[in-house]
C-alpha cells in the first residue's frame, strides 16, 4: 500500500472524525476546539505508531530465523 | 490580578481555570438563611471564612450548630435501632412536606424518648420472661429429683423394714423416711434450688463443701438446652442445682456463695400438689408474657418504619441545615448588626445565577432590603476550576493527584485525555487482552446510573471512577495490540501476506541464514512471520526501543511547548526567549537529532551504529564518520548541533536573572506607587505591604536558574532514557502472554486428553486474568502516569494552585459518606 497512501489514509480519518464530532456534538466553539485538540492528538498518536512501525520494517538489517524444531 | 491577555489563541476548554473574581455580598440578616440556602443549591461559591480567629464558641451561630449536632446523634441513635431490627431507610420520597428545623427538633425529640422508653419496657419485660422460664426448669428438674428421691427413700424404706438387722453400710445416709415419719424428732433440714452456669458448677460444688465442711447434700442436674440468663441476657448452659443444709449459719454460707457464682435462687415447696398448680401458673404467666412482648416489638417494629420512610429526608434536612449554619458562621457581622457580609470566590460566568439567586432570597424572606453584590479587586491567587463532565472529571483527578494546576496555567489534563491511554497501550499491546478490558469496563458504562447510586467497595469504588479511562486504555490496546500483531500473543496475517519468504523452495536455509524479504512491506504492524523465530527478540528489541524514543521526543517536545503557550498567556517574553528557546534547542539538537537519525536509518536501511554516531559526535566531532555516515554533511551538521547545544546552556542560565534584576530596579526606581484600588478585601489590609514590596534576592533568583537549567539539562538525559520503560514493560507482557500460550495452552493441548485440556484451559484463564489483565494493567497504569507526571509535566507544569471547592448541598453527600 505504500507510506504516503497509508499517511494519507490516516489523513483522512483524522478529518472525518473532526467532522463527526463536529456534527454529534457542537456545544460552543471552546468546547469544538477541545475536541478537535483530542482527534488531531489521537490520531498523530495513532499515525507515529504505524509509521514507526512500518519503517522499521521498510529495509530491515535482519531477517527471521526460524527455530529448529519448525 | 492584572491583565491576563487571551495569548495567540482562541480559548479552549478545559485548557485553563475558569476565570475566577472575588465578590462581596451584603446580605440583610433577615434573608441570610434564605441566601445562603440557595446559594448551597447553586454551588459556585467558595466563602472564604472571615471569622478565623475566632473560636467555635464565640462564633454567632454556635447555638444552632449545638441543635443540629443534637439532631443528628438523635438521627444515629435512629438508624442504629433501625438497623438492628433490619431496617434499612428508604429511598426519599418527595412526597412529604418538609418540616422547619423547629418542628423536626421537637418530633425527633419526642420519638427518641418514645424509642428509649419501648426499649426499656421491652428489656424489663424480657428479663422477666427469662427469670420465669428458669423457674419452670428449677420446678421441673427439683421436682424430678424429690420425686425420684422419694420413690428411693420408699423403696429403702421397704428394704430396711424388710432387713430388720442392725447398721449396715447400706444404711442410708440420709434418713429421709425418719424426717417423714417423726418431724419433731430430727433437725429440719433446709433446702435451696436454683440454677449455676455450667462451667462453675463444679467449683461451685467444691466451695460449698468446704465451706460447710462437708455438712451440706448437693445434687445436680443438667439442662438440655442453654438457658438465657436474665441479668446478661445471653445463653449459657446451666445445671439446675438442689443444696441441703442444717443451721442458720450454713444457710447464710451457701446464700453468698450462690450470690458470688451468680446463681439464681428459686423459692420451692415440697408438697406435690403445690407444685403441679406452680408449674401450671407459671407456664400460663409466660405465655402471657410472650405475647406481651411481641406486641411491644411490632409496636417498636411500626414506629421504626414510620421513622424508616422519612428517615433520609430528615438526615438531608438536618445536614443542609448544619452546613448552612457553618456557612453562616464564616460571614462577619456588621457593627449594626443588621446585615452579615461575605466574601468568597466564584467564577465570572455564574456572576448572573448568583444576582438571581440572592434576589429570590430577598423576595422569598420578604426583605425589605436587597442584598448587594459587588466585585473586589485583589492580588490574592484565586482557586482553579476546570468545568469537567463525567468523562474527562477522571482525567482531571488524575492530573490534580499530582498538584492542582496554578490558576490559568495550561493544564496537562487537556493531552492526558488522549496520551495517557495510549502511552498505557504502548505497553501492552495485545488486541486480545483490550477486547477484555473493554467487555468489562463496557458493564460498567452500561449499568452506570445504577451503580452510581450505590455503596460500592473501595476498590469497586475507584474502578467505576475510571471506568471511561479504562475504555480508552482497552480501544488503544486493541489498535496496539493490532500493530504489534498479537492475540493472546499469536500474530495473525490480517492484511496482506507476509512480507518474508524462503530462500528457495526447500527452505533448507530458513534455520540458519533466515528468511528473506520479497513481497512488500506489511502494511499494518508487525509482521506475522517474526513471531516465534530466533531472530524475533533483536528485532522487536531494536524496534521498541526506538519507538520510545521517537515517542519519549515527541511528548517531551509538546511539554516545551506547552510552557511557550503559558509565556504568551502570562505576556511573560522573557520565559519565551530564554527559556522556551534555549530549551527547544538544546532538547532538539540532541535528542531531536538522535531520532531524525534513527529514521533516516530505517528508510535507507544504512547499517551505521547509532550508538557509536551519537557518542563520538561528543568524544571527537571532528573525527571522520566512514562506515557511519548515514548521509552527506554529516559531521559539519553534528559540529553545528553541538555547538548550538553548548551555546544554549548559558543562554538558560545567565541572562534571566540579570533581566529580572534589570525590570525590577526599573519598577523600584519610579516615584510613583499605583493607587490601591478602592475596594479592596477585608483580610487582604493586614497583608498588603508584603504583596507590596515583593522580596527581590538576586542570589536567590540565580539559583534558582541555575537548579532549572541543570535539572533541564541532566534532565534531558534521564528523562529521554526513562521513556525505555515503554519498550521494558512491553517486552514484560508479550514475553508472559506468551509464555502462558505456549507453556499452558499448547501443553495441555498436546496430550489429547479432554480433563488436561480442561485444566489447562482453567489454568490458562486465571493466569491471564490474574497476571495480565490485573497486575499488567495496574503495572503499565502506573508507568504511564509517572511518565505524564514527571518526564512529560516537568516541562512546564508548576501546579502549586488549590482547588475551588465550593459550598454546594450536592458535594454534602462525599463529605459524609
Amino acid at each position: 500500500m505504500g507510506f504516503f497512501v497509508t499517511t494519507l489514509i490516516f489523513l483522512v480519518v483524522g478529518i472525518i472524525a473532526s467532522l463527526c464530532a463536529r456534527i454529534c456534538c457542537n456545544r460552543g466553539p471552546s468546547a469544538n476546539l477541545l475536541h478537535l485538540t483530542l482527534i488531531i492528538t489521537a490520531t498523530v498518536c495513532c499515525w507515529m505508531m504505524w509509521a514507526i512501525v512500518y519503517l522499521s520494517q521498510m529495509k530491515p538489517l535482519i531477517v527471521p530465523i526460524l527455530n529448529e524444531s519448525e | 490580578m492584572g491583565e491576563r491577555g487571551r495569548g495567540c489563541c482562541p480559548p479552549m476548554d478545559l485548557m485553563r481555570s475558569e476565570p475566577m473574581q472575588l465578590l462581596q455580598l451584603i446580605i440583610p440578616v433577615e434573608s441570610a438563611h434564605l441566601a445562603v440556602s440557595y446559594i448551597g443549591d447553586l454551588g459556585l461559591i467558595q466563602f472564604k471564612d472571615l471569622n478565623a480567629e475566632k473560636s467555635p464558641f464565640q462564633r454567632t451561630y454556635a447555638i444552632q450548630i449545638k441543635r443540629c449536632g443534637e439532631m443528628a446523634r438523635k438521627l444515629r441513635f435512629f438508624r442504629d435501632q433501625m438497623s438492628k431490627v433490619g431496617l434499612t431507610p428508604t429511598a426519599r420520597s418527595a412526597t412529604q412536606a418538609i418540616t422547619s428545623l423547629d418542628d423536626l427538633e421537637v418530633k425527633l425529640g419526642d420519638l427518641e424518648a418514645e424509642l428509649v422508653e419501648i426499649n426499656a419496657n421491652g428489656e424489663k419485660l424480657q428479663r422477666s420472661y427469662n427469670e420465669l422460664a428458669e423457674y419452670k426448669l428449677v420446678l421441673q428438674k427439683a421436682g424430678e429429683f424429690f420425686n425420684s428421691a422419694l420413690s428411693s427413700a420408699e423403696a429403702h424404706h421397704r428394704e430396711y423394714a424388710s432387713n430388720q438387722g442392725g447398721e449396715s453400710l447400706e444404711t442410708p445416709l440420709l434418713s429421709e423416711q425418719e424426717t417423714f415419719a417423726d418431724p419433731s424428732k430430727q433437725v429440719k433440714l433446709g433446702f435451696i434450688t436454683g440454677l449455676v452456669p455450667r462451667d462453675k458448677s463444679m467449683a461451685f460444688e467444691r466451695i460449698l463443701f468446704r465451706a460447710t465442711r462437708g455438712n451440706v447434700f448437693l445434687k445436680q442436674a443438667t439442662v438440655d438446652e442453654p438457658v438465657i440468663d436474665p441479668v446478661s441476657g445471653e445463653k449459657v448452659e446451666k445445671n439446675v442445682f438442689v443444696v441441703f443444709f442444717s443451721g442458720e449459719r450454713a444457710k447464710n454460707k451457701i446464700l453468698k456463695i450462690c450470690e458470688a457464682f451468680g446463681a439464681n435462687r428459686y423459692a420451692f415447696t415440697e408438697d406435690l400438689s403445690k407444685q403441679s398448680q406452680m408449674i401450671t401458673e407459671v407456664s400460663g404467666r409466660l405465655s402471657e408474657l410472650q405475647t406481651t412482648i411481641d406486641a411491644g416489638l411490632v409496636h417498636r417494629g411500626n414506629l421504626l418504619q414510620a421513622i424508616g420512610e422519612q428517615f433520609e429526608q430528615w438526615n438531608l434536612l438536618v445536614r443542609k441545615e448544619k452546613a448552612i449554619y457553618h456557612t453562616l458562621n464564616m460571614l462577619s457581622i456588621d457593627v449594626t448588626k443588621k446585615c452579615l457580609v461575605a466574601e468568597g470566590w466564584s467564577p465570572v460566568f455564574a456572576t448572573k445565577e448568583i444576582q438571581d439567586a440572592l434576589h429570590r432570597a430577598t423576595l422569598d424572606s420578604n426583605s425589605q432590603v436587597d442584598s448587594i453584590f459587588q466585585v473586589l479587586h485583589t492580588r490574592e491567587m484565586p482557586p482553579t476550576y476546570f468545568r469537567t463532565n463525567k468523562f474527562t472529571s477522571a482525567f482531571q483527578e488524575i492530573v490534580d493527584a499530582y498538584g492542582v494546576a496554578k490558576y490559568q496555567e495550561a493544564n496537562p489534563g487537556v493531552f492526558t485525555i488522549v496520551t495517557f491511554p495510549f502511552l498505557f497501550a504502548v505497553m501492552f499491546g495485545d488486541w486480545g487482552h483490550g477486547i477484555c478490558l473493554l467487555l468489562a469496563t463496557l458493564y460498567f458504562i452500561i449499568r452506570e446510573k445504577k451503580l452510581s447510586s450505590q455503596k460500592l467497595g473501595d476498590i469497586m469504588e475507584m474502578t467505576f471512577g475510571g471506568r471511561y479511562v479504562i475504555m480508552l486504555m482497552a480501544l488503544f490496546s486493541i489498535y496496539t495490540g493490532l500493530i504489534y500483531n498479537e492475540f493472546f500473543s499469536v500474530p495473525f496475517e490480517l492484511f496482506a501476506p507476509s512480507a518474508y519468504v524462503c530462500r528457495d523452495p526447500a527452505c533448507r536455509d530458513a534455520t540458519t541464514v533466515g528468511l528473506i524479504k520479497a513481497r512488500d512491506t506489511y502494511p499494518f504492524g508487525v509482521d506475522p512471520a517474526w513471531h516465534g523465530t530466533r531472530s524475533e527478540l533483536p528485532f522487536l528489541n531494536s524496534l521498541k526501543m526506538k519507538m520510545s524514543i521517537l515517542l519519549g521526543v515527541a511528548q517531551m517536545n509538546l511539554g516545551i511547548i506547552l510552557s511557550y503557550f503559558n509565556a504568551q498567556f502570562f505576556k511573560n517574553s522573557l520565559n519565551t526567549w530564554f527559556q522556551f528557546i534555549p530549551q527547544m534547542i538544546f532538547l532538539n539538537s540532541l535528542f531531536g537529532y538522535l531520532s531524525v537519525l534513527i529514521i533516516i536509518k530505517w528508510c535507507t536501511g544504512s547499517k551505521a551504529d547509532l550508538y557509536h554516531v551519537m557518542i563520538y559526535m561528543f568524544l571527537s566531532p571532528t573525527d571522520e564518520l566512514g562506515e557511519n555516515e548515514l548521509f552527506p554533511g554529516q559531521k559539519t551538521i553534528q559540529i553545528v548541533l553541538l555547538l548550538l547545544a553548548l551555546v544554549s546552556v548559558p543562554w538558560m542560565l545567565l541572562p534571566k536573572p540579570f533581566l529580572l534584576k534589570m525590570q525590577h530596579d526599573r519598577h523600584h526606581g519610579e516615584s510613583y506607587a499605583p493607587l490601591p484600588d478602592a475596594e479592596e478585601s477585608l483580610q487582604s489590609e493586614a497583608n498588603h505591604d508584603s504583596h507590596g514590596h515583593e522580596e527581590f534576592e538576586f542570589s536567590e533568583i540565580f539559583v534558582h536558574q541555575l537548579i532549572h537549567t541543570i535539572e533541564f539539562v541532566l534532565g534531558a538525559v534521564s528523562n529521554t532514557a526513562s521513556y525505555l520503560r515503554l519498550w521494558a514493560l512491553s517486552l514484560a507482557h508479550s514475553e508472559l502472554s506468551s509464555v502462558f500460550y505456549e507453556k499452558v495452552l499448547l501443553l495441555a493441548w498436546g496430550y489429547n486428553n479432554i480433563i488436561i485440556l480442561i485444566v489447562g484451559i482453567i489454568i490458562f484463564i486465571c493466569a491471564t486474568v490474574g497476571v495480565l489483565l490485573v497486575m499488567e494493567t495496574l503495572s503499565a497504569f502506573l508507568h504511564a502516569l509517572r511518565l505524564h507526571w514527571v518526564e512529560f509535566q516537568n516541562k512546564f507544569y508548576e501546579g502549586d494552585g488549590y482547588k475551588f471547592y465550593p459550598f454546594s448541598f450536592a458535594l454534602l453527600d462525599y463529605e459524609e459518606e
